[in-house]
């Protein structure tokens, strides 16, 4: 392990809008190895890698490929040098079939034009490794989205990387492919190949890989050997105290009043979901990612066409049917994509917060600036937002940006809220602020639903925690009862069974 | 720990307002004027200045709704029919004991609202693309048109008309009048009203703006009909300066309105721009088409300048980020 | 491992053909309705004369549609089209019948579309400025030179030129065949495929190694050569050249292609699916001929199909979008 790294930051450092995003941050990836790259969402880890693959330029402090400084790597560039990225947000082209994903940049070429035979017999290889059968011809869109992360990972593999880097390659995959996926990493670092690797799921990093490096808020906090270390040691290097502090002590409410009541609600993947919400608790929503916990919460927004045998919100017979009725019966929403579902980015803090009154008001009347500014001040100032409420969103930190997505809620006041990953790319500062809020929110007699794929945030925030599969509601635990280890359990119960299949 | 209201709220920099797009726009519009005015006598003189706004009235109302429409993430390619249904549609719809003309303007206006209703309705519910709805509007526009009117110009005579074309209460013509208090409406709907809100929120993020609780659908409606109302309104206008309809004279109006709620710095993406910009920007297009007649070039040289300079324009204010 | 991936996959090109008419097959019933209709209404259709005739008159507005979809595979859109097929009928009748030649005016058209295609592609591309704007501004700056060229109709081809594509044997029909055929081999070459990445998804694109921004400004190239040569077929069929003939083809070729399923945000949609949304369209406005509409019936019906076939689609994804 005393080779040289085939690619290394040295103390860079990267800035969004003026956000520092990275600082002074310095990794090598040594061929032969597994490199845990671990840290909180919106902690700089994207940014670390797309200054690895030549993807952004840093704004200081230099990249090295096989020990020599490379001022500006361009993607190109890293490629020739053997890095392979697998990215989180998927990059492939749904009219592309899977092979001609797979090779794409990288075609084989026979008289100036693309070596189909041969694309055929490689695109294959790199697919039996991964363990993706599907016929090459298919074309993407048709695939289910952890088949086409498998396909990421294939086109990744198609390059014969030297460095091959993945960021959260697992986050969509079942029990079964995330073990072939595992065997596969093995073998590449046996044979040489330098891997880093991203993921959220602590006990894969302690299983599979022989190196770390832990990032906070954009500093690095550890560069060691994993041997000796243990999980919890992990999370109090990413998150800079024990875990346990993070939360807000939990007190039972006693106001267990029904607000929303559904039963045989389908819409969607949603298959006949049978549930209660009450004033006073926090009801989390559990499951692996994409079991259609997102589509429950739109739909109980009535941003998504259902139907339920029986449904009752807040007093009100029936479903909401269209979003400016659920918001009139008092639901809020705020989704998980904030960039692209919460926030109007080029808009002003101000303005950001008073969408929904724009919606509320009646369309020809006058707007009143000077209310609309106390409103948003006040606003700000209860949220802890500091500074300057003209500033474009975009030029805000994810923390504060998904607390101009919640400001943006509370002139109405509403009863009923659901949250979707609302802690997502967020700093661990702003996560403690906004559990507090949430608690508050409780407190105050709201009801609100909190779906999370952070399986700590369900088990110590939440009163009641639904775990869901396959559009289900497959078990409801009380909070007592709702350890990590029995969502998990109710999350994956039928996972045995599909990869049998 | 309240914050001072000042470090909210900064307070009115005029930096701001001289970096803006839209004054961009005015200050090229003042620079072409004041170097046309000495090279060229006549160009200066209020006659001839006031000629180009009232020509500039015209593209300028029926860029209101161009404006908004843009601004809400869509594009009308049917306002030149709208245009020209309107004109010659006022003639055809004038009868017995109406005799201010106002009955038949009104009647016009009302129908070229539907149009664009009908054009919001294809967009908000069928989901058609813009550019496909109001270029099937077009076409469908342009069927009735040569049904109704064929190929001779329909003269008209009112007294509202000839007011509109002629009249020039203190000084300035009454089609400026009339644009002065459209341009009004559409600044104050565009920055005072909830609704003009609503437009930049669609725009910007429509799956965003649909989540806060915007009826996306409704606003998309209102927007395409009052972009169908002020094609009308553009319309009776043209009318009334030529004194006569006919088939083909809304066309030039099209690309027009499209240009100027361009060049005034209004992203053609959506969710950002004002009608402030697109006030300059028609009559910076009227400026450059009457210095290019001024250099007496063919019409091929013409039409040559007047494309480069609206590409050189676009250098200046009309450049995007990159889309994704 | 019983796994279909033990067997070797022999060939993928063919499987990966087949695979793009996904969602095409409705729209390939409706043209084969519309074309037995035609042929049931208008019999002379089923004689290698009429089979010409139909051609020629399906030929200019095939190109553009061409031409047009590979801009929305972009992500981009032109609203040049028109003027750029006037350039070329009105450069194609000033060559020809002059020094260059028949083959020097050919290469003439052939270099105009490609120049100003490669030229605007520039423009959008590297000064980052929204297609539809430079395109419209393209459009008044095309329209000028052709009016500059031949401010009149005029001009001339080569009679034996104009026989032999606008004649009575279908040519062009074979002149399209070769035209798309080079189009399938143009989308086998490594930057011909990679189209559709840069118009989908251009920053994973680029991440991928893709040249996007050479993949784009040749699509303008060839988009523009494709306006051009649509022209010289236009100037063919009149004998002459006109400086406005074109003007109808932007909106069609628009029309077209989105009948054909080409979608506006890039990287959605084939060429043969442009190819099919064109000879809807031709066959559309002849059967209505035939049959007798007038004008405002034809425009009416044109207007209401375009819209219904774009709508019926969405209509029936409608229970699932937000």
């Amino acid at each position: 392990m005393t080779s040289v790294p085939i690619v290394a930051a040295r103390g860079v450092s990267k800035s969004f809008f003026g956000n520092r995003v990275l600082s002074d941050v310095s990794i090598a990836l040594a061929p032969g190895r597994i490199h845990a790259l671990l840290g909180e969402n919106g902690a700089g880890k994207s940014t670390l890698i797309n200054l690895l693959s030549g993807a952004l330029v840093p704004d200081s402090g230099s990249i090295e490929v096989d020990g020599r400084s490379v001022r500006s790597l361009t993607p190109s560039e890293a490629r020739r040098a053997g890095i392979a990225v697998v990215q989180q947000e998927l990059g492939l082209t749904s009219d592309l079939s899977v092979a001609e994903n797979i090779g794409l940049g990288a075609y084989p070429r026979r008289f100036g034009l693309i070596d189909y035979r041969r694309l055929a017999r490689r695109a294959r290889e790199v697919c039996d490794l991964v363990g993706l059968h599907e016929d090459l011809s298919t074309p993407v869109a048709g695939l289910p989205l952890g088949r086409r992360q498998l396909v990421e990972i294939a086109k990744a593999l198609f390059r014969e990387p030297r460095v091959l880097i993945l960021d959260e390659p697992t986050s969509s995959l079942s029990a079964h492919e995330a073990d072939t996926l595992t065997r596969l990493l093995r073998r590449l670092r046996d044979a040489g190949t330098a891997v880093l690797y991203i993921s959220h799921r602590l006990n894969e990093v302690m299983r599979l890989c022989d190196h770390v490096t832990v990032l906070k808020d954009g500093a690095l906090t550890a560069d060691r050997s994993l041997e000796g270390v243990d999980a919890s040691g992990l999370v109090r290097l990413m998150v800079g105290r024990d875990p346990g502090d993070l939360f807000p002590r939990w007190t039972p409410s006693d106001a267990r009043e029904t607000v929303v009541t559904v039963t045989g609600f389908s819409a969607g993947v949603l298959r006949d979901i049978d549930l209660e919400i009450r004033r006073g608790e926090i009801l989390g929503i559990g499951g692996l990612v994409g079991q259609g916990q997102e589509e429950l919460l739109l739909g109980l927004y009535g941003a998504l066409p259902g139907k339920a045998r029986k449904a009752a919100f807040n007093g009100v017979a029936g479903l909401p049917g269209s979003v400016m009725r659920a918001n009139a019966l008092g639901l809020a929403y705020v989704p998980a994509d904030r960039k692209r579902e919460g926030l109007h980015l080029t808009h002003t803090i101000a303005w950001n917060m008073m969408v929904p009154s724009f919606g509320r008001a009646r369309a020809l009347s006058f707007r009143r600036r000077a209310d609309e500014r106390a409103l948003a001040t006040a606003l700000a100032d209860r949220l802890d937002i500091k500074g300057d409420l003209t500033r474009q969103v975009q030029a805000l930190s994810g923390g504060n940006q998904q607390k101009v997505a919640l400001a943006k809620w509370m002139p109405s006041d509403p009863p009923i809220l659901l949250l979707n990953d609302p802690t997502r790319g967020v700093d661990v500062e702003t996560k403690r602020e906004i559990y507090v809020l949430l608690r508050s929110f409780a407190a105050e007699g709201r009801a609100v639903v909190l779906s999370s794929s952070d399986t700590p945030e369900l088990v110590h925030l939440c009163d009641r925690v639904a775990v869901m599969r396959e559009g289900r509601i497959v078990s409801t635990l009380a909070h007592g009862e709702a350890t990590e280890e029995a969502i998990v359990a109710a999350a994956m119960a039928a996972e045995p069974a599909r990869a049998a299949a | 720990m309240s914050t001072p209201a000042t470090e909210r709220f900064p307070g009115f920099r005029i930096m701001n307002v001289l970096r803006s797009r839209a004054f961009l726009t005015v200050a090229i519009v003042a620079a072409v004027w004041v170097i046309a005015g000495l090279l060229k006598p006549g160009f200066g003189a209020y006659g001839h200045l006031r000629y180009l706004l009232e020509l500039a009235a015209v593209i300028g109302i029926v860029a209101i709704g161009q404006t908004l429409v843009v601004i809400a993430g869509g594009i009308d390619l049917s306002v030149g029919a709208i245009v020209t249904v309107s004109a010659v549609g006022v003639p055809l719809a004038s009868f017995a004991g109406d005799t201010s003309g106002i009955g038949a303007i009104a009647i016009v206006l009302a129908a070229a609202t539907g149009i664009g209703f009908l054009n919001g309705l294809g967009v908000a519910f069928l989901r058609v693309h813009p550019m496909i709805m109001t270029l099937a509007m077009a076409t469908f526009l342009q069927g009735v048109l040569i049904l109704i009117a064929g190929g001779t110009a329909i003269s008209a005579g009112s007294p509202v008309l000839s007011w509109l074309g002629n009249a020039r209460p203190i000084g300035i013509p009454a089609g400026v009048v009339l644009w002065i208090f459209a341009a009004a409406a559409a600044l104050l709907l565009m920055h005072t009203t909830p609704f003009g809100a609503r437009v930049y929120a669609l725009g910007a993020n429509p799956l965003a703006a649909a989540l806060s609780g915007i009826n996306t659908r409704a606003t998309t409606i209102a927007v395409y009909a009052i972009c169908g109302f002020f094609a009308g309104l553009a319309g009776v206008l043209v009318l009334g300066m030529n004194g006569q309809g006919y088939v083909g004279i809304g066309d030039p109006y099209l690309l027009a309105s499209i240009a100027a709620v361009v060049l005034g710095g209004t992203s053609i993406l959506g969710g950002s721009g004002t009608y402030a910009g697109t006030i300059p920007g028609a009559v910076l297009l009227v400026t450059i088409t009457a210095l290019i007649t001024v250099v007496n070039a063919s019409p091929g040289w013409r039409s040559i300048l007047f494309g480069s300079l609206i590409l050189v324009l676009l250098l200046f204010s009309g450049r995007e980020a990159a889309r994704r | 491992m019983s796994t279909p991936s033990a067997v070797a996959q022999r060939s993928l090109y063919w499987p990966v053909q087949w695979s793009r008419n996904r969602g095409l097959f409705g729209l390939f019933v409706v043209v084969v309705g519309f074309l037995l209709l035609y042929a049931y209404l208008f019999p002379g259709f089923l004689s290698v004369s009429g089979v010409a005739k139909f051609t020629q008159s399906w030929f200019p507005l095939a190109l553009v549609a061409m031409a047009q979809a590979i801009l929305m595979l972009t992500g981009g859109i032109s609203l040049a089209i028109g003027p750029l097929v006037s350039l070329g009928a009105v450069v194609a009748a000033t060559t020809m019948t002059g020094p260059p030649g028949a083959l020097g005016g050919i290469a003439a058209v052939a270099l105009t579309g490609l120049g100003i295609g490669a030229v605007s592609g520039v423009i959008v591309v590297r000064l980052r400025l929204p297609a539809i704007v430079v395109t419209l501004a393209a459009a008044f700056i095309i329209g000028g030179v052709a009016l500059l060229i031949l401010p009149r109709p005029g001009g001339a081809i080569p009679l034996w030129f104009s026989e032999l594509l606008a004649g009575n044997m279908p040519v062009a029909l074979g002149v399209l065949v070769v035209i798309a055929l080079l189009w399938k081999v143009y989308l086998a070459t490594p930057l011909g495929l990679s189209l559709y990445a840069a118009g989908e998804n251009p920053v994973g694109a680029y991440r991928s190694g893709v040249p996007v921004d050479a993949a784009r400004i040749v699509a303008y190239a060839i988009s523009g050569l494709l306006c051009t040569l649509a022209g010289l077929f236009v100037a063919a069929q009149t004998g002459s050249g006109d400086p406005v003939i074109g003007n109808a083809f932007t909106l069609n070729s628009i029309a077209a292609a989105v009948l054909g399923g080409v979608g506006f945000l890039g990287g959605r949609g084939t060429m043969r699916g442009a190819l099919a949304g064109s000879l809807l369209l031709s066959l559309m406005i002849s059967v209505m001929f035939f049959l007798g509409f007038s004008p405002v019936a034809q425009y009416v019906a044109q207007g209401l199909i375009i819209i219904g076939a774009v709508a019926l689609p969405e209509i029936r994804r409608w229970r699932t979008v937000v």
